[in-house]
């Protein structure tokens, strides 16, 4: 049915896809797994005609495909009910089906055949949704009814799914698995995108593994187990260069208790405790709310329950100017939203943080913040440290090096790291991982989130499982391996 | 320190200086007498209440907001300030008075904006519609008459026997807005938060507070350009200022300030407003029909956009070269 051969994919600086050739026969539900950047999303979107640069060949049917739009895909019948789904919520049920392809009589659209049409896929599907029921108020369940329905419109012969049970109720999870089923009854092939290996041990036939970029096998799923499933998807080397280069230094002394923290409805009671000179890792697939919990200590969110502790002494955090002036500092994933300003060049931008400090004879010196961003670029080795530069202009890990020398120039002590080294290149990483361990080797702490588990397992003196919102799992550095990791990042027992 | 920032801020005003000598040249062509001491303080005269007002939105637009109240703003100050003058109210506590209600007024729209998270554009079109109806209200719609000559002559008055005081009114907000956007903490935020107003959050500024203030900035200019209005005229209209806050946004825009926020300095919009006011004086002086300046203004504004493009363009090009 679709068979990829010798498909490869660069970019600017990765190989995404390397090489990967398999098969998919009709009315398979096949499982794609692999960690974060395996290269499952870049191969779904050449599928899906997204990316439609690439070496190697698409087969469908025996027949070559390249498309040149999502369009094109969209039209020979490859659809995808997408993580974000793409509807438009203004429109009604039926109207977002039909879109683009409405029914017409004359210049006007249809409606009456419109609704007619729609009505009879979702009855296909066994829906109680109506064509005519505005999108509004429903459920994220309902809405991928609605993006399945909307497929089969398009007489889809194959459908992919990218991890359809994120934001899904049990119930609505079930009745997927069903509608999945009777697809794969009606010989639809189901491409099944997940992390939650429950879910593909349930539902899908047969599991491809990617890894790197490269395909490492394809399994029946009655055939192989869980634990040996995970060590194909990690079993590589530790990268190298995330690895501890200057001795541990975390002491007794705990500079930030966290006591039952909530945001509801988003993660609810979250404790832990961080000690001086610590790099304490936080652990977790994509979705499971470090993010969240980490902008609530900091005071990025507002939190609905639970108590901070900086130093034993109780303080109320509420917003990031409360974080600051308790020593708290967070450089965040978002870089270019969340980051840096875009308007402001390097001196201004390492010194939004803590413009008191350059006041001189009651005025802001701009010398003394020129004089600032060179010491500073200098301590980050930022390739650009001329103050007037605009941080805008430099690369994606000299943004990042900006961004870390604001908190810097702060008296921040306790540094919370949200994806160190996203978007950032090799070269660039190691640098990172270096200034990470020269802050706590000054007696600072550092939290540190991220997804890339060498990087967890490399850095982190510590490390805490986070899965759904609830801290799952903590782990010493003694007894960190990827499998272990993921083990429970994957919502397996508490 | 900062070559290139100054190097393209320098440019940009080096735009407008060229573009004002390029018009001086025109207009003095055209007519002769056109080049004088009394036309240049004529421009300035007729730039003050304009300029004060571009001065004061500046900080809106820099925050990447805007303030389309400032001409109701501007109407409130004068029937407040010529209700209490002609109640015989000390010139000097009357002003001050005058520059409270319009500070406090420019609170109001930056509460609206930053707490109620309202956008500054439709807020202040709100703003705009209440502030008139508020001084309206105040006199019953009936003009604010006798305003005291000790007034008008402390802002009206010449010194040199021509040069209106109100000029050093102008020149002194023009200078004391620069230090404070330049020079203070404040003044970095307000550029921080155009540009990026998460990323200023997450770095520990008080958004709200200091988005506020701005707004209350923007009421101080209004304040200024109302009490040189109400000392010109002797009468406090409640009709005053109506559609002035186009001419201010327009003055700003010509100086390089970015509507999306971010960009933009206090001497570029001070610089537009002289821009716009030289256009307006020299188009009267040498007696072209007035229904030419509507076009000839709308055609300098949307060639200063053009020039910020080119500008800015040109600004990447050469740091890809370096």
């Amino acid at each position: 049915m679709i068979r990829f051969s010798h498909v490869s994919k660069s970019f600017p600086g990765v190989k995404a896809l390397d090489d990967v050739s398999f098969e998919v026969a009709k009315g398979e539900v096949r499982a794609l797994v692999g960690e974060n950047g395996a290269g499952k999303s870049t191969l779904l979107n050449i599928l899906h005609g997204v990316h439609t640069e690439y070496e190697g060949s698409v087969e469908i049917d025996g027949q070559e495909v390249h498309f040149r739009s999502a369009q094109d895909a969209i039209e020979f019948g490859i659809a995808k009910v997408h993580q974000e789904i793409n509807l438009i919520p203004e429109l009604s049920v039926g109207q977002n089906i039909t879109l683009g392809y409405e029914p017409r009589r004359g210049l006007f659209i249809d409606y009456d055949k419109l609704h007619e049409q729609a009505n009879a896929i979702l009855d296909r599907l066994n829906c109680r949704l109506r064509s005519e029921d505005s999108l509004k108020n429903l459920s994220a369940g309902e809405l991928q009814m609605v993006s399945i329905a909307k497929a089969l419109f398009h007489k889809a012969k194959v459908i992919s799914l990218d991890e359809p049970t994120a934001s899904l109720s049990t119930q609505e999870v079930k009745r997927l698995f069903e509608i999945i089923r009777e697809l794969k009854a009606n010989g639809i092939t189901i491409l099944y995108v997940s992390h939650r290996l429950d879910e593909i041990f349930e539902l899908t036939d047969t599991v491809t593994v990617l890894r790197d970029g490269c395909y490492m096998g394809t399994y029946r799923v009655g055939e192989i187990t869980r634990e040996q499933l995970i060590k194909h998807m990690v079993g590589r080397d530790v990268s190298a260069f995330a690895v501890r280069k200057r001795p541990r230094c975390f002491t007794d002394e705990v500079v930030l208790g966290v006591k039952d923290l909530s945001v509801e409805p988003t993660f609810r009671n979250v404790s832990f405790k961080l000690r001086r000179g610590e790099i304490l890792g936080f652990a977790g697939l994509v979705g499971s709310k470090r993010t969240d919990v980490v902008r609530a200590i900091f005071g990025a969110d507002r939190k609905t329950g639970g108590e901070v502790y900086i130093r034993g002494h109780k303080v109320e955090i509420s917003s990031p100017e409360e974080g600051l002036s308790h020593g708290i500092g967070l450089i965040p994933e978002e870089r270019k939203t969340q980051g840096f300003v875009k308007t402001l060049n390097n001196a201004d931008n390492m010194a939004l943080t803590s413009l008191r400090k350059f006041i001189r004879r009651g005025f802001v010196s701009h010398a003394a913040k020129d004089e600032n961003c060179e010491k500073l670029g200098r301590a980050v080795n930022l390739n650009i440290t001329d103050p007037s530069y605009p941080t805008q202009k430099l690369s994606g890990g000299n943004q990042q090096k900006v961004v870390l020398a604001k908190w810097l120039a702060s008296d921040a002590d306790i540094l919370i790291f949200d994806e160190p080294t996203k978007g950032v290149d090799v070269g660039a990483k190691e640098e990172i991982y270096g200034l990470i361990e020269d802050l706590v080797a000054q007696g600072k702490s550092v939290i540190m989130v991220s997804s890339e588990l060498p990087e967890i397992i490399g850095m982190s003196d510590r490390v805490l499982v986070m899965s759904e919102g609830r801290i799952v799992k903590e782990l010493d550095h003694t007894e960190l391996t990827e499998e272990r990791i993921l083990y429970y990042a994957m919502g397996e027992q508490q | 320190m900062s070559k290139a920032k100054r190097r393209r801020g320098a440019f940009r005003e080096m735009g407008i200086v060229i573009a004002l000598a390029v018009l001086f040249a025109i207009f003095t062509a055209l007519d002769l007498s056109f080049i004088s001491i009394y036309n240049v303080l004529d421009i300035i005269k007729h730039s003050t209440i304009n300029g004060l007002l571009a001065i004061g939105i500046t900080f809106a637009i820099l925050t990447g907001g805007n303030d389309l109240s400032i001409g109701s703003i501007f109407a409130v100050v004068i029937v407040v300030t010529g209700k209490i003058l002609v109640a015989g109210v000390h010139s000097v506590l009357a002003s001050l008075i005058g520059i409270a209600v319009g500070f406090l007024l420019g609170l109001v729209n930056g509460t609206l904006v930053a707490k109620l998270k309202l956008q500054p554009f439709v807020a202040t079109l709100g703003a705009m519609s209440m502030y008139r109806g508020v001084a309206y209200v105040i006199t019953g719609g009936w003009p604010v008459l006798k305003i005291p000559k000790e007034f008008r002559q402390m802002i009206e008055g010449t010194v040199f026997s021509y040069v209106p005081k109100s000029i050093f009114l102008l020149i002194g907000f023009a200078i004391i807005c620069h230090i404070v956007l330049k020079y203070t903490p404040f003044g970095s935020y307000v550029y921080a938060m155009g540009g990026n107003e998460e990323a200023t959050r997450l770095s520990g500024v008080n958004v709200d507070k200091h988005k506020i203030l701005a707004y209350g900035m923007v009421g101080i200019g209004a304040a200024l350009a109302g009490l040189v209005m109400l000392a010109r005229l002797g009468t406090g209209e409640p009709t005053a200022g109506q559609g002035y806050e186009l001419d201010a946004i327009a003055a700003a825009a010509i100086g390089g300030a970015s509507l999306a926020g971010g960009k933009g300095t206090v001497i570029g919009s001070f610089l537009g407003a002289i821009l716009l006011s030289t256009l307006k004086v020299g188009l009267i002086v040498t007696g072209v029909d007035t229904f030419y300046q509507y076009i000839a203004t709308g055609i300098i504004i949307v060639l200063a956009a053009y020039f910020e493009y080119l500008q800015s363009k040109l600004y990447s090009k050469s740091l890809i070269a370096d």
